[in-house]
């Protein structure tokens, strides 16, 4: 049973959704109509969701930034077009086939098995793996489904650890006895089944040292919760792990970064989504996710003063700034998702402040302090941010 | 100026012909063994082509080259021409400077040096071998020897014999056996000359039979054969002392007044007391010893203040009835003096302009068509300027074709033409050469005109061709011919400027439409994996929409 009410479970409202037939079917369909459009002697085209900033915008009822209507039209009969046309069905014949066979592929892999000269001229179908990555990109905002459905894997980063048992292919395993490095995230997690969750929330951690401090802390069982060590800022297969285990499993997420701009934006992808994927946020966002440190509240209540950094860059009330860690404070204060009380007050001190503080700096007190004090008392007296 | 030959002629008289011959050989272009066989062949030709124009028959010349030895050959030269009458055969190619164009106001291919005969003197000083002429005006078939008697300046008929001409043969076939010459395909040499030729006169048939039996021919492009130029009477501001000298002992006219007036084009009675007028202040001025003075009078006469000129010298009327005199002499009285004072007077009046109505240009058509029929360029274009005046009163016309690509090999030619004979020597000096190069051909899409398949052919038309030099192979570098040149080569450039971005548009085209059709197989193959349908099918689809594409812009641009 949960420690405190402050920490719930919701119900699930998502249901475990991968399914290969469909993505198969999209691809199908896309195919189909280029070809009835040449039939008719039409001039074909893709309709692909425009990338970038001006297409974007922040979901204020579901609370994740989101992909514009903005669409951009790439015909087979134009010069500047024919080119990407052509690599567009290239990329989406290899996931045909991959998807059928159901094989995984790197986006490196994919490159390399699609780039080959075209006869008859020296030049390559792709001649750089910044070429076949975009197209990867419009495909997934095209068809509306993710990379990893379309067995496109990339870079692997971050691991779990908890009571939770996961179905991986053949595989069944229970997090929390995989030994202390827990287990890795891999590129791909749609195909994992959640066969069992004995956790009440998932912790979030921004740093590897930090989840590994609390792992040999033995917090993951003492607390019941699940650590989720980003590595930085999370990976998308990270991002969607949460993501399902918010949705399907009901389960609580509570992040813990660092306190300075980079911290609070790795908490900002997790929860609204970013810019550069909003196409994909409404898979791997989670609006409801909270936020338990470091605050700058923590510094004077942890009388932590002496182990804080100073901001880089120069302060917005000085002569030339804001610049560097001031300005990227600044420019979160804009975000609409801080818009409340809670979070500009907090940006508002860390610019007056003039200080950074650092997960590792609670060590300072002691090595269990985070564990065993700091955490469990935020959580638990649900002393989060939104 | 280099004296006429004719006046050559006279002086060397006494000499033997054979040694008047060999002494001007580099006015009559029989200098160098390469150039004198041009010539032999260029005077052939040229009789040929004048005599089928005269006649109005499409001229069909054939030329044969016939290697019998070290610098040894037989030049046969055969035409479809009107034949020549029995009786003037001895005349035609026998007698020097009897050709029937020496010495009129006639734009003439003939302004090399003694036609046809000095040919004939060329074999039979070289080989000593008689020329052998076979003719026909349609009935007997005439086979007569020719020799210079250089003793009497006169033809002789070695052998003489008539053949019946069963099949109505109408022609003129000459054959002469010439020594000291080579046949090199070069630029100076008779393929050159021939090609060149062909191109200045669409309307002509010529063959080359080259001394290794190849045969080569420069076919017909133009059905119409230009009207023979006609004569037209000098203008005041063109002649030499000479010409009147020699002119007033031709006319049947008494009096020099009536000779000028009748033989001078723009001269009337009223110009003839102007030119009395002129010739006294001249004389007058001569008589002044103040150099500054003299300076000055000329130049008020220059002005036209004749009269006043006159006015400030002592019993000047004196001296106008002395000058009136000279012009009711009988002209054939008039001696070398009197004559230069009248150019000199000629020099200082003012006319109108000569009527250029006798200039005979190629005609933009026919020059296209020349040069397409010769070249087989893929794009040309001529321009005939209007007919303008050098030296305050010679006529002259210009004539530029510009063929560009097609089978022209990379590299800049120019085919320079004097009355549409082709200039083969001396190209450096030559107006042309420099009229061309001061053009800034990148100006018209011809990026290096030294590689460009570029070939410019320009015709400079006149009664007078103003040479540098006896040679008579490279125009002088007279302004107003300079800037005609110049006017009608850009002119020209800018039709070709017009084409080359017509063309780099099209290559555009092509180049698009090859970026489009390179990914088909691509396209094809992905999206047979995506719908099952087969490769090729797919592939046509969608080269059909490309096709259609195209010949929708296709369409568009050419509209």
């Amino acid at each position: 049973m949960p420690k405190s009410k402050a920490i719930k479970k919701s119900r699930p409202r998502e249901r475990f959704s991968y399914d290969p037939k469909k993505v198969l079917a999209r691809l199908e369909q896309l195919g189909r109509e280029i070809l009835e459009a040449v039939r008719e002697g039409r001039n074909p085209y893709f309709d692909i969701p425009t990338r970038g900033l001006n297409n974007v915008y922040f979901d204020e009822k579901r609370k994740v930034i989101r992909m514009g209507d903005k669409l951009s039209r790439r015909y087979f009969l134009n010069v500047a077009h024919t080119r990407k046309f052509m690599q567009t069905l290239l990329i989406s014949a290899y996931v045909k086939r991959l998807v059928s066979e159901g094989k995984h592929a790197s986006l490196r892999e994919a490159y390399y098995a699609n780039k080959h000269t075209i006869p008859g001229t020296k030049e390559n179908t792709f001649e750089d793996q910044r070429e076949s990555d975009p197209i990867i990109e419009d495909l997934e905002r095209m068809l509306g489904v993710l990379r990893e459905e379309m067995h496109l894997t990339a870079d692997r980063r971050g691991y779990i650890y908890g009571d939770i048992v996961i179905r991986d292919g053949e595989d069944e395993f229970n997090t929390s006895k995989l030994g202390m490095g827990g287990w890795a995230v891999p590129g791909t997690v749609e195909h994992l089944h959640f066969i069992e969750v004995n956790v009440d929330y998932a912790l979030v951690v921004e740093t590897a040292a930090m989840a590994d401090r609390l792992i040999e802390e033995k917090f993951p069982k003492k607390e019941n919760a699940l650590i989720i060590a980003t590595q930085g800022q999370a990976s998308r297969g990270v991002r969607r792990l949460i993501h399902r285990l918010h949705y399907e499993e009901g389960l609580p997420i509570i992040v813990f970064t660092d306190g300075d701009p980079y911290g609070w934006y790795i908490y900002s992808t997790i929860k609204q989504g970013s810019i550069n994927l909003a196409y994909l946020s409404e898979k791997l966002a989670t609006p409801e996710a909270r936020f338990v440190g470091m605050t700058m509240d923590d510094i004077e209540r942890y009388s932590l003063k002496n182990v804080t950094e100073k901001l880089k860059g120069v302060p917005p009330n000085k002569k030339g700034g804001p610049t560097g860690d001031y300005k990227r404070i600044m420019e979160e204060m804009n975000y609409p998702w801080f818009q409340n009380k809670e979070w500009q007050r907090q940006l508002q001190m860390a610019i007056k402040m003039g200080v950074r503080i650092e997960q590792q700096a609670l060590a300072n007190k002691s090595l269990e302090f985070v564990a065993r004090r700091y955490l469990p008392e935020k959580i638990n007296s649900g002393d989060l941010l939104p | 100026m280099a004296k006429s030959s004719k006046e050559l002629f006279k002086e060397f008289k006494i000499q033997s012909v054979s040694e008047f011959f060999r002494r001007n050989a580099a006015m009559l272009g029989y200098t160098g063994k390469i150039r004198s066989l041009t010539t032999v062949v260029h005077e052939a030709v040229t009789n040929s082509l004048d005599a089928c124009e005269e006649a109005g028959i499409p001229p069909y010349v054939r030329v044969e080259i016939e290697e019998l030895g070290r610098q040894h050959y037989k030049v046969i030269i055969e035409d479809n021409g009107p034949g020549i009458p029995e009786k003037f055969i001895t005349h035609v190619f026998g007698k020097m400077l009897a050709g029937t164009k020496a010495h009129r106001n006639i734009q003439s291919r003939g302004q090399q040096g003694l036609g046809i005969s000095g040919a004939v003197m060329f074999a039979q000083i070289t080989s000593g071998k008689a020329t052998r002429v076979i003719t026909s005006t349609g009935g007997d078939i005439i086979e007569a020897w020719v020799k210079i008697d250089v003793e009497k300046n006169e033809g002789k008929i070695l052998r003489k014999q008539k053949k019946p001409n069963p099949t109505g043969w109408r022609g003129t076939r000459v054959e002469l056996e010439v020594k000291g010459v080579r046949y090199v395909r070069s630029k100076q040499g008779v393929f050159w000359y021939l090609k060149l030729s062909a191109i200045a006169n669409p309307h002509a048939h010529i063959e080359l039979i080259e001394p290794d039996g190849k045969l080569i021919t420069f076919p017909r492009s133009s059905d119409d054969v230009p009207k023979p130029p006609v004569e037209m009477k000098p203008h005041p501001r063109g002649v030499l002392t000479d010409d009147i000298y020699r002119m007033a002992r031709k006319t049947r006219k008494n009096t020099v007044k009536r000779f000028l007036i009748s033989e001078f084009s723009r001269i009337s009675d009223r110009k003839i007391d102007e030119l009395v007028k002129y010739m006294a202040a001249i004389r007058l001025i001569k008589t002044e010893e103040d150099r500054n003075v003299q300076e000055q009078l000329y130049e008020r006469l220059m002005k036209g203040e004749v009269d006043k000129v006159l006015k400030s010298f002592r019993g000047y009327r004196k001296v106008i009835k002395q000058v009136g005199k000279i012009m009711e002499k009988p002209p054939g009285k008039l001696d070398w003096h009197e004559a230069e004072e009248i150019v000199e007077a000629f020099r200082y009046m003012k006319f109108l302009a000569p009527p250029t109505h006798g200039l005979r240009p190629i005609g933009e058509e026919n020059i296209e068509k020349g040069l397409t029929g010769i070249l087989k360029p893929e794009f040309v274009t001529a321009v005939t300027r209007a007919p303008k005046v050098y030296r305050g009163g010679i006529p002259f016309q210009v004539e530029v074709g510009l063929a560009y690509g097609g089978e022209l090999s990379s590299g800049f030619e120019i085919l320079r033409y004097a009355n549409r004979v082709p200039l083969l020597f001396d190209a450096g000096s030559c107006v042309t050469t420099t009229a061309a190069r001061s053009i800034d051909w990148k100006r018209y899409k011809v990026d290096d005109i030294e590689r460009a398949p570029l070939t410019l052919m320009i015709n400079v038309i006149s009664v007078h061709v103003p040479y540098t030099s006896t040679g008579k192979q490279s125009i002088a570098n007279e302004e107003e011919i300079l800037n005609e040149i110049r006017l009608a080569i850009m002119d020209a450039a800018r039709r070709l400027q017009t084409y080359l971005s017509g063309k780099h548009r099209k290559l555009h085209q092509v180049k698009r439409r090859r970026t489009f059709e390179k990914y088909l197989p691509e396209i094809a193959r992905s999206l047979s994996v995506l719908t099952g349908e087969r490769e090729e099918v797919i592939e046509s689809h969608f080269r059909r929409l490309v096709e259609e594409r195209f010949s929708e812009t296709e369409a568009e641009a050419d509209a």
